[in-house]
């Protein structure tokens, strides 16, 4: 085994954790203030890395900005400790609020952008709130600084009545950071955290799994926030005195530096980088002399050396499933699905649709209807229109003209995410899983949109949550037998062959428990074997009432699965009826061969 | 004479092309036959370089591309149209055209060039001022042909050319490439879909399926009903 | 009213000069969808190193050409170091990190090599007290010179990419690389050129901004680089004329709020005009929608 490895292993035990923050606990009592303080600010240090790697590592979202939190974090708790008198644990918490409003605000126009937008608009409010805090002096003090702020430094700092020394202040740090951090594990291995993480990987992915790109990333901006907060609040007690250049944009680079050279996305990284750039620029002096060249230096190059920072090194891997934790039962492959209705009229009903991109119809005066507990084939040359029809139900595109009806209720113009929390799901004529997910995640996914249980009972593995998450992973385990996959179950699905990538997507959208299913091109790049399993995973959705819209050019792949097949040419339908039909049918050979086939047959 | 030898061509874990082998004579039309996903853009592709082979070679009149870039290639007259109405959608048409001609230091007149295009496709010139992107599909494909065509390239590649296209405007595209390939004994390769109608173009044909090459021969040979099986089975 | 056509002015002259920055930026982004997050620095070496090649006698031309050279070639090595190979990284996190910290790198080589203070720019066009009398207000020359160079530079750019052959080159690689190498564009070179420009443009506006506020330091470009992104955006991605627009409303509006409350609340404004344009019409004014593929 790597050595290196092996250092992973041991440090992200728990029985290590335990025992090492256990010895800094007692220890704390006997070293002297001033390094205990310096291990307060390590905690700080660690709680914005941590704050920076949810938004950056697993959302994606590049902040460049985050000492902006931290100056609004620090000033609020200050003033309210000082100027109000507030209680200490109390103030941290609105500090918090304040703090999460703060990023929710800025993310904003985060639904409609591109995120090197909101990186440079990150660069612009961290250095417009250092700039706020150097001249509104009546309230920071300006450049001369902000004093007598209650503070463990001072002997000043009282929770009611108790004056809480250094040590003890640590050790208050040392416990607020260990929930924090079990809690964040917890987010992390959530329908929550697999939503961060699709959002930065796949944003066209996650919209068809019913998670909006924009209430996801402001999500993730207001928590990344509020955790940047919680350590502005400690940080400006522990330090007794706030400056405004505490809060240059070197401060947020430092943040940042700790993060990408930890490792975005992982939790332990993010401890070990804040750990490296607390105590090397104590220990190197060079690093004060040339701290721009040596943060600019690993900015251009992380990425390109260490392209994992230090937890890839040490072999650690960010699982997003509570796979790890939690037994589940695997219930029967049929009690996966609901069984649906079939009885109530059409399921899916468009008419007269029409897509115009510049210069070409797409979609002519298209209409077609679906009744639960079918599947109807579309086929068609490439370019007929077939996938441009499919992406119109599922609300990626904004049709001309038409009406799309699903149960009798017009969604043409819907976003993705909500057609999509209807119980319509679809599959991509490229398979669009998260590369670094494993199947069981990737599957897994495919149910975001019937978790029940919010962001903090996820946190503290509330008893809801884990019955949730347990049953669910279940469901994962007997889609994943059915299609054969549970071999591959925690290998990433990028790694994996073509075939086993479409079969994994397929799951997915069964895991949704859909009521339309929408299959582009599913049997492309499938061996027999693998088109077998994928034909009853089909059979298994239609047999529940599920309406299916399977597009595919294997006519004896279509011939057994579907009730009417549905044949387009240039954005026109041409052909509708049966299988049979449709091969002697003589507009549908000219589609596909061109107008002289019959005169040589 | 274009020769591809033993191409391979993957993307990542997808194999597109599976070392596919076949020559192209001059004066002749080329076409390679499949259905959505066969192979035929990326063999394209490789020819004019957008695309490095995994493995295999692509030799024009006894020189290895290998080494040379795209932008050199069409400088050597190798042209390719791209599927899926590629083109300057910003432009005018004739900035399209100025862009086509001058950056590939063709010899000879832009403004003769032009003219030909011009009377080749009447339709353009009355179009001349309006932007790429508010052209009708076909007129957008005469735009591309006469983009890929206009230093009167050796080589060229035509990629799903019929597309979505009304039957009468790819009669007249067909036309025009037939009298493109014969005039100066030049090379064309098209892609299509639809088999009997390149087959009535073409000279040869290559039928692919899942990236290899699975039927070969002359246009006669190939046409006929037995044809369908590779699309409709 | 004199004092509000000062500010009018002055705005209308930092606002020129950060249209320029702005191009520069639409520059690189039309060619690579990249921008230079530490674009700021570039800035302020060129200014730098003219004022202090000035300052140790050299010819005043010369040191201006040295300058811009340096410019263009930084923008030229950020392409091959920092962003280049940072294309494969998932979304636009590689390129924004590592341009950044290349503008933080410059950040330090220059106060290591010239100290963190303020260094006096030289009067490059006209004297500082050479001033005219426009509407009944005293108007420096230096910013009449810098916003009508400044002006010049944009049209003429403006002109080139609209209406010469490389201009419908960097526009091919702009909206389709591949078809533009099938067209016999070298791709890769135009890029390159676009960087050089780029760090051109932003030698230029270096150098005029000093000359306006009189003084450079190494950490004056980030405050350049924000506002004229914000520009920028205003004036819609990509779009030069949009830019202008943008930078010289931008210009007059933050020296008003400057002149009359105070500079915090002057970048204040600036900032929230951000957030509400990025909220609600990210295309800008004069920018063109992005279409998504599938």
């Amino acid at each position: 085994m790597n050595p290196l490895h092996l250092i992973g292993r041991v440090i992200s035990n728990p029985w290590f954790v335990g025992v090492l923050c256990t010895v800094a606990a007692v220890a704390a009592g006997f070293v002297n203030q001033g390094t205990v303080q310096m291990w307060c600010f390590l905690i700080v240090n660690i709680m914005l890395a941590q704050s920076i790697n949810l938004l950056t590592g697993i959302a994606g979202q590049i902040s460049l900005g985050h000492a902006g939190f931290l100056a609004i974090g620090s000033y609020v708790a200050a003033v309210l400790l000082k100027d109000y008198g507030v209680p200490f644990p109390v103030a941290i918490l609105i500090t918090m609020v304040v703090s999460a409003m703060v990023g929710y605000v800025l993310a904003i126009p985060s639904g409609r952008v591109r995120e090197f937008y909101l990186a440079m608009m990150s660069l612009a409010f961290g250095l417009i709130v250092y700039e706020l805090v150097r001249e509104w002096r009546d309230l920071t003090g300006g450049v001369m600084g902000m004093r007598g702020i209650p503070s463990p430094n001072l002997n000043t700092l009282e929770i009611f009545g108790w004056q809480v020394s250094m040590e003890w202040y640590f050790r208050i740090m040392l416990i607020s950071l260990l929930v924090l951090m079990m809690m964040l594990r917890n987010f992390v291995k959530s329908h929550f955290g697999r939503a961060f993480y699709a959002i930065h990987v796949s944003e066209v992915a996650a919209g068809s799994l019913g998670i909006s790109q924009g209430g996801t990333k402001r999500f993730a901006y207001a928590l990344s926030g509020g955790i940047a907060g919680i350590a502005a609040g400690f940080y400006a007690y522990m330090v007794g005195y706030l400056t405004p250049e505490s809060f240059t944009l070197m401060r947020s680079v430092e943040i940042l530096v700790m993060s990408i050279v930890g490792g975005l996305g992982s939790l332990m990284g993010q401890v070990l980088g804040a750990a490296l750039f607390t105590y090397l620029p104590q220990q190197l002096q060079a690093f004060n002399d040339y701290q721009f060249i040596v943060y600019g230096l690993i900015l251009v190059f992380s990425f390109i050396l260490l392209p994992r920072g230090i937890a890839g090194l040490l072999g650690t891997h960010t699982r997003y499933s509570k796979h790890d934790q939690l037994t589940a039962n695997i219930p029967d492959v049929n009690a996966v699905l609901s069984r649906r209705d079939t009885g109530s009229g059409a399921l899916v009903d468009v008419q007269g649709v029409v897509m115009e991109f510049t210069g070409l119809r797409a979609l002519d005066d298209v209409s077609l209807k679906v009744l639960p507990g079918t599947i109807t084939g579309l086929v068609g040359p490439n370019g007929s229109g077939k996938s441009t029809l499919i992406n119109v139900i599922s609300g990626i595109y904004k049709p001309t003209a038409g009406t799309v009806r699903f149960k009798g209720q017009a969604i043409n113009g819907w976003p993705a995410h909500k057609v999509a929390c209807l119980g319509i799901t679809r599959t991509f004529q490229d398979p669009r899983n998260v590369p670094s997910f494993t199947v069981r995640e990737n599957i897994l996914m495919g149910a975001h949109r019937l978790y029940k249980h919010g962001a903090f009972a996820a946190s503290i593995n509330s008893p809801a949550a884990s019955r949730e998450e347990g049953q669910f992973l279940g469901r994962v385990d007997a889609l994943m037998k059915e299609a054969d996959l549970i071999r591959h179950a925690d290998e990433a699905v990028g790694n994996l062959p073509y075939g086993i990538q479409r079969l994994a997507e397929v799951a997915r959208a069964l895991a949704s428990d859909p009521e339309l299913l929408l299959l582009d091109e599913p049997a492309a790049g499938l061996s027999e074997s693998e088109s077998e399993r994928l034909g009853a995973l089909i059979r298994l959705a239609r047999d529940h009432g599920v309406g299916v819209i399977l597009i595919d050019h294997h006519m004896d792949f279509l011939e057994e699965l579907v009730d009417e097949v549905v044949a387009f040419d240039a954005g026109r339908e041409i052909y509708r009826g049966d299988m049979e039909g449709m091969r002697a049918d003589r507009a549908v050979v000219e589609a596909y061969l061109g107008k002289e086939e019959e005169s040589h047959a | 004479m274009l020769e591809l030898s033993n191409l391979s061509v993957s993307y990542g874990a997808i194999e597109a092309v599976n070392s596919v082998s076949f020559t192209a004579q001059p004066g002749s039309i080329t076409a390679l036959i499949g259905a959505n996903g066969a192979g035929k853009s990326s063999l394209l592709k490789t020819i004019s370089g957008l695309v490095i082979p995994k493995q295999g070679r692509v030799i024009l009149d006894g020189q290895d591309l290998a080494l040379i870039k795209p932008h050199e290639r069409a400088r050597l007259g190798i042209a390719h149209a791209l599927e899926g109405r590629r083109i300057f959608h910003q432009h005018t048409v004739e900035e399209n055209l100025i862009t086509a001609w001058h950056f590939r230091h063709p010899k000879g007149d832009f403004k003769r060039a032009q003219e030909q295009v011009y009377s080749n496709f009447p339709i353009l010139a009355e179009r001349r001022r309006a932007k790429a992107g508010t052209l009708s599909g076909g007129q957008q494909q005469m735009l591309i042909l006469s983009m890929a065509t206009l230093h009167e390239p050796q080589v060229v590649l035509l990629d799903e050319p019929s597309l979505g296209l009304a039957p009468i405007i790819i009669s007249q595209i067909y036309d025009f490439i037939r009298g493109y390939a014969q005039e100066g004994g030049r090379i064309v390769l098209i892609s299509e879909q639809m088999a009997s109608l390149a087959l009535k173009v073409a000279d040869h044909g290559h039928v692919l399926r899942h990236g290899a090459l699975v039927q070969s021969g002359t246009a006669e040979q190939l046409s006929g009903a037995g044809l369908a099986s590779a699309y409709l089975s | 009213m004199d004092f509000f056509l000062q500010m009018i002015f002055s705005g209308l002259s930092v606002g020129a000069v950060y249209a320029l920055i702005a191009l520069g930026l639409n520059l690189t982004f039309w060619t690579t969808r990249v921008l230079n997050f530490g674009q700021g620095s570039v800035l302020m070496i060129a200014a730098m190193l003219t004022a202090v090649m000035i300052g140790s006698g050299l010819n005043m031309l010369l040191a201006i050409l040295i300058s811009l050279a340096v410019a263009g070639a930084v923008l030229i090595i950020s392409e091959i170091v920092a962003i280049r190979p940072l294309l494969k990284v998932s979304g636009s996190m590689g390129w924004v990190v590592s341009t950044l910290g290349l503008g933080i790198f410059l950040q330090g080589v220059a106060s290591l090599a010239f100290g963190t203070q303020a260094v006096a720019f030289p009067d490059v066009l006209f004297s500082s007290s050479a001033s005219v009398q426009l509407f009944g207000a005293w108007v420096s020359m230096q910013y009449i010179a810098v916003f009508m160079i400044s002006v010049l530079i944009v049209g003429l750019m403006e002109l080139f990419l609209r209406y010469s052959t490389w201009g419908y080159g960097v526009r091919a690689v702009a909206h389709d690389p591949d078809l533009a190498s099938l067209m016999g564009i070298p791709v890769r070179k135009v890029v390159l050129y676009s960087f050089m420009f780029s760090g051109l443009l932003a030698g230029v506006a270096g150098i005029l901004v000093s000359q306006i506020s009189g003084t450079v330091d190494p950490g004056f470009g980030l405050h350049l680089l924000i506002l004229a992104f914000i520009a920028a955006v205003v004036g819609g991605m990509g779009s030069a004329t949009g830019a202008l627009i943008a930078g010289l409303a931008l210009g007059v509006l933050e020296k008003l709020i400057a002149g009359y409350y105070s500079p915090a609340a002057a970048h204040m404004v600036a900032f929230v005009l951000l957030v509400a344009v990025l909220a609600i019409r990210p295309q800008g004014l004069l920018g063109k929608k992005e279409m998504v593929k599938v």
